[in-house]
């Protein structure tokens, strides 16, 4: 069983993180705009140069909404994971998030998968 | 300037909503908001109050970044106006006072979705039965159209 160690954030965007074996699994929550998303982007660095994980897990289930400043903080995450062949997987959209990424076309390069437990399985 | 929060102006008839703004990010939330809750009460569906509240988002926040280069409290005057002919419609102005360039007159560019940028005049195009920039002596005032 993988040792789990729990990332602090430090911002309320993403409550919780924590390394599980070469995994980082993040929740993010809030409605998250122009306003928010460099917050978000601090600490999506954060996560990533601390947790230093091979897959990336998102949990969306609190962002009921997000816009393309927010979208623009996932794909720098996804450009990084990939720079060091890491995936990035996204759990637990909700309508409105799916929506937009599908418009930007970025829903079939990000792993969407329904939940944690889904990506931790791949 | 502090943001402030948008004092909607409805016309008696409330078919018209007027939102005077100072460009700071904070707006766009509550900006959006109170667009969507208008189309609501327009009787525009839950899917059309996302996708008008989304580009009204977009536009903004390509106003304050890109016309404004970032800078606060530069005014920006939202009009959302129902249209029963000829067709019934949500029209949508957005006007400033920045520098900001037409996207029409922009070099085409093909979309890259792991490159940045490009993403909310997509949302613009995809969402919006109508998107039309029109440059003004001092600004640029956009107009979207979404119909019932």
């Amino acid at each position: 069983m993988n040792q789990t160690t729990e990332l602090n954030t430090g911002t309320d965007l993403v409550p919780s993180a924590r390394v599980e074996g070469t995994s980082v699994i993040a929740s993010i929550r809030g409605e998250i705009d122009l306003h928010n998303s460099p917050e978000l982007r601090g600490a999506m660095l954060d996560v990533l140069l601390r947790g230093d994980p091979k897959k990336l897990i998102l949990n969306l289930q609190q962002v009921p909404y997000m816009d393309s400043s927010a979208v623009a903080v996932l794909v720098e995450a996804l450009q990084k994971m990939r720079r060091i062949g890491g995936k990035v997987f996204l759990t637990n959209l909700q309508p409105r998030v799916k929506g937009l990424l599908e418009i930007a076309r970025l829903d079939t390069i990000f792993v969407v998968v329904k939940d944690e437990a889904e990506a931790l399985a791949k | 300037m502090n943001p402030s929060t948008p004092q909607p102006l409805a016309d008696d008839t409330g078919r018209r909503l007027e939102l005077h703004l100072a460009s700071h990010t904070v707006e766009l939330s509550r900006s959006r908001k109170v667009i969507e809750q208008f189309a609501s009460t327009l009787g525009f569906d839950e899917t059309a109050q996302a996708q008008i509240g989304l580009c009204v988002n977009e536009a903004m926040a390509n106003v304050i970044r890109h016309a404004y280069g970032g800078a606060t409290g530069k005014p920006m005057l939202v009009v959302s106006e129902y249209m029963e002919s000829p067709t019934r419609a949500l029209r949508i102005t957005i006007r400033d006072w920045g520098n900001g360039r037409n996207p029409a007159e922009l070099p085409p560019k093909p979309y890259n979705a792991l490159e940045p940028g490009g993403v909310g005049l997509i949302c613009l195009r995809s969402l919006m039965d109508e998107v039309t920039y029109t440059p003004q002596p001092d600004g640029m005032l956009l107009t979207m159209v979404k119909r019932k």
